[in-house]
């Protein structure tokens, strides 16, 4: 039962993700009805769940939830920014809920209960508001678009011997609503006259349904020959909920033998005409609302545990690489049909791997609800006013990254509404926009993925930050520091300059646990800062297990790959140019652009063709030269790590496997020009 | 592979590094490939080959005989990779090690191993664990986490210390020419 109660656990967290998604969006879009629809089916699941595993805290809870949102469903409630804050509210209590079960918590209990109240306060206020806008008229989307119909049905005697049973087509009628059914008894003749095998009643019957007259027909399709079959339409409203209408008829089908048409048709109308009025609009509004569609929410998603997936990987990198030779070998043999299922298998491995590849990897956005809701509520409980824009959330990374980078990422935000963002009046001081800005950038650059974090408020004050690091004697009161390597103080341990703590940020614990995280997965950080302009943070992430798009060279017999995304331009050049110069400098359409001679980096002889190939790769501002044999083309690359063996270097951030089983290595631009620049500044000291 | 028994293992791999015999505990080994294509990494110690494809996953080479102070492997037909795992820094890492030819797996039992010799030997001995006789030979039973692991800093230094040299020496010869 655990294990069920745990894969429960685990799809609860993604309904509730999907949910809390859901509802950031539509304080955006209020009107949204699949928004609303998906609210519904998430709590809808949620309940189900929860009520078949036990947790019944959890279910009741959502149970209260989910009726307040049947009603917006039905339109009989509006979105609004409070129910909305409410319902965010018991989002996150769902999630204690999960966790906690029990209600052991005193604190989480009387939380509990405020919230149950609160929801339910919450279904009985709107009720009233219902009322009043109903009588304003106001577009009453509830407002059911049920018709009623009258039917009257009177089989042939002889209806039995197709084996036809009446009473199934009456029950079929039920399906499509609520029904009143008649049933006439007067033809039945005496008992000794009985003719077992004959069918002597006939119904009237009076269908309240969604449905139109052809679903009503429907029913009698197959007996359409065989009987006298009426149906009309006789309100676009449902009548049986009238008892006074149900009443008079009830009491004419008992009085007469068949009540008929035109009498319930007189009925109708005498109790209707004072409604009319309102109902003229009513009618406009029904008959262009359509009915919500509730789609079946069928399996879109599967669990699988990660073990797998690298074992799928594993072994479609093995398929890969066979293919490439059972491709190579085909050629040699000159079999033509070996030829063409090589081809075969390659396209489908091709295919294979993609896919494979697709699975593991995650974008960044998913991350991103997270934030969104961090950014809201916080900036909310701070009175301030942030707006939260995200570029490149289709930036993929390993699923084990992104699991470790969200808590970094979600402190580094509250640093950044709690210290960055200025409150609105003191930015209308400073002539900047009331709205605070926080941008998530996240893009690929050389062999690693970047995420910044900007935000364009006050800044960090760099002689605040010594004169902090000096009193804690971080360090001492002569060190003469750069701007960078001062701003790089706030990772150390202890350090918080915020002189008020909060409750948000400013405990001390912060930036250097942040940057320990990202130690862990290898990342680096980086701050840039501007007082009164705003803040960078830039976080460099490794790619472990990331695909990139890379530029396939040949430096003698070894193959190397560029991350394209680096790559601005290639010149072939002489090769005396890029071997006998003075200060690796060479002039490419007219800008002196400095170049690293690639073989005699790598230790290698020099080389003997007479035209090189100059790779132009960039970084930041930086761009410089990289000499190599042969440029191949370009090649997507899954890069594999190297290893702890040669982690020392650092030029090399990876391998991956080509085509025909060899090794290519992957070469940290990046890093290759930054050794550049440092190299040069000692020549220059 | 149950790592409980792996050091109660009796049986050895022997394999040749020049004239000598060596041999390592079969728990160790996970694989023997035949000489495939090695990918250099630029500006690694010597005795880092550099990395194969062992089925999707890069591997490491070290050059066992650069590693033990001989000169580096010439490959021939008979040159092979052992593919072991070892401990490195509390971590189970994969590591391919360049031998001349594999031999066989001999029973050793541990009475029969003797410690190594203090002195007069011409191989680093802290890399050897002890010595056993097998038909008439003598085999050094290797210690392959010591071989492997990173902690090994005479040679790394050692290396290192010759890259950087070499590096200046290329720098001087460069310059040289630009004059």
């Amino acid at each position: 039962m655990d294990k069920f109660k745990n894969k429960f656990r685990e799809e609860a967290a993604d309904h509730i993700n999907d949910l809390e998604d859901a509802l950031l969006l539509i304080e955006k879009d209020k009107g949204n009805k699949e928004l609303v629809e998906r609210i519904f089916r998430s709590m809808h699941s949620l309940k189900g769940g929860g009520a078949m595993f036990g947790f019944t805290m959890l279910s009741e809870f959502t149970h209260n939830l989910e009726n307040l949102y049947d009603r917006v469903r039905s339109g009989k409630m509006k979105v609004t920014r409070d129910l909305l804050d409410m319902t965010l509210a018991s989002v996150d209590h769902m999630k204690l809920l999960l966790a906690d079960e029990g209600l052991d918590e005193p604190d989480f209990k009387s939380r509990h209960l405020n919230l149950s109240l609160q929801i339910k306060k919450y279904v009985e206020n709107d009720g009233e508001d219902t009322e009043l806008r109903e009588k304003n008229d106001d577009a009453d989307l509830a407002k059911d678009n049920s018709k009623t119909f009258y039917i009257y049905f009177e089989p042939n005697q002889d209806i039995f011997n197709d084996g036809t049973n009446p009473l199934f087509l009456v029950d079929e009628l039920h399906s499509l609503g609520e029904c009143k059914v008649f049933a006439h008894f007067n033809k039945v003749p005496e008992l000794k006259n009985i003719d077992v095998t004959k069918c002597y009643t006939y119904w009237e019957m009076l269908v309240v349904t969604q449905e139109n007259v052809n679903a009503i027909s429907d029913v009698f399709i197959f007996v359409e020959d065989q009987c006298e079959l009426e149906i009309m339409e006789v309100s676009d409203k449902n009548i049986l909920t009238n008892e006074q209408i149900v009443s008079e008829i009830e009491k004419l089908a008992e009085e007469r033998k068949d009540v008929g048409i035109n009498e319930i048709q007189q009925i109708i109308k005498k109790y209707s005409i004072k409604e009319k009025k309102e109902e003229k609009l009513e009618h406009i509004i029904s008959k262009k609302e359509k009915l919500p569609s509730v789609k079946e929410n069928v399996i879109s998603s599967i669990r699988v545990s990660s073990n797998k997936l690298d074992q799928l990987m594993n072994l479609v990198s093995e398929l890969v690489t066979t293919q490439a030779r059972l491709s190579l070998y085909a050629e040699e043999s000159g079999q033509p049909e070996l030829v063409t299922i090589a081809e075969n298998v390659q396209k489908l491995s091709r295919q294979l791997r993609d896919n494979a590849f697709d699975i593991v990897l995650v974008p960044i956005e998913t991350m991103l609800t997270r934030f969104q809701r961090l950014v809201r509520d916080l900036s909310k409980e701070l009175n301030k006013v942030v707006v939260f824009t995200a570029e490149g959330a289709d930036t993929e990374l390993d699923k084990t990254i992104i699991e470790t980078l969200t808590d970094p990422l979600l402190h580094i935000l509250r640093n950044c509404i709690d210290h960055g963002i200025e409150n609105p009046e003191t930015r209308k001081k400073l002539n900047k926009p009331e709205e605070g800005k926080i941008l998530l950038k996240a893009f690929y650059s050389g062999a690693n993925v970047h995420i910044q974090i900007h935000d364009d408020g006050a800044g960090m004050d760099v002689e605040k930050i010594k004169a902090k690091a000096i009193e804690k004697e971080l360090i001492s009161p002569d060190a003469n520091l750069t701007k960078k390597e001062i701003l790089d103080l706030v990772f150390l341990p202890g350090f918080s300059t915020a002189t008020n703590v909060t409750d948000v940020s400013g405990r001390g614990v912060g930036m250097d646990v942040v940057k320990r995280k990202l130690t862990e997965i290898r990342g680096e950080v980086e701050l840039d800062s501007e007082l009164n302009v705003g803040t960078t943070l830039t976080i460099k992430l490794p790619l472990t297990l990331s695909i990139i798009d890379g530029l396939l060279v040949k430096i003698a017999h070894n193959h190397y790959i560029l991350p394209l995304s680096s790559v601005n331009k290639i010149y072939a050049t002489e090769h005396e140019k890029v071997v006998n110069t003075y200060n690796n400098l060479i002039v490419l359409d007219g800008d002196q652009i400095p170049f690293y001679y690639l073989r005699e980096e790598f230790g290698l002889p020099e080389g003997e063709q007479d035209i090189e190939q100059v790779i132009i790769v960039s970084y930041e501002d930086r761009s410089i030269g990289l000499v190599v044999d042969e440029v191949i083309g370009e090649y997507q690359a899954v890069l594999k790590s190297l290893g702890k063996m040669y982690k020392k270097q650092e030029i090399i951030s990876g391998a991956t496997i080509l085509g025909d089983g060899t090794v290519a290595l992957v070469v940290d631009t990046n890093k290759i020009i930054s050794q550049f620049s440092e190299v040069k500044i000692k020549k220059e000291n | 592979m149950d790592k409980e028994i792996t050091p109660e293992l009796n049986s050895y791999l022997s394999f040749n590094l020049g004239q000598e015999q060596f041999a390592a505990n079969v728990g160790k080994v996970l694989n023997i490939l035949e000489m495939t294509k090695i990918t250099e990494v630029p500006k690694a110690p010597d005795y880092m080959k550099g990395v194969i494809n062992l089925r999707g996953t890069v591997l490491p080479v070290v050059d066992t005989r650069i590693k033990f102070g001989m000169t580096a492997t010439e490959y021939t037909t008979n040159t092979c990779i052992i593919v072991m795992e070892v401990e490195m820094e509390g971590e189970q890492v994969q590591v391919g090690a360049l031998v001349d030819s594999v031999q066989a797996v001999v029973e050793i039992e541990n009475e029969d191993i003797q410690p190594p010799p203090s002195i007069g030997s011409k191989f680093k001995s802290e890399f050897i664990e002890g010595m056993a006789k097998v038909d008439d030979k003598f085999i050094m039973i290797l210690n392959m986490e010591k071989v492997f692991s990173t902690d090994e800093i005479v040679t790394i230094k050692e290396k290192t210390d010759e890259g950087e040299t070499k590096i200046e020496k290329s720098e001087k010869s460069t310059k040289k020419k630009a004059k």
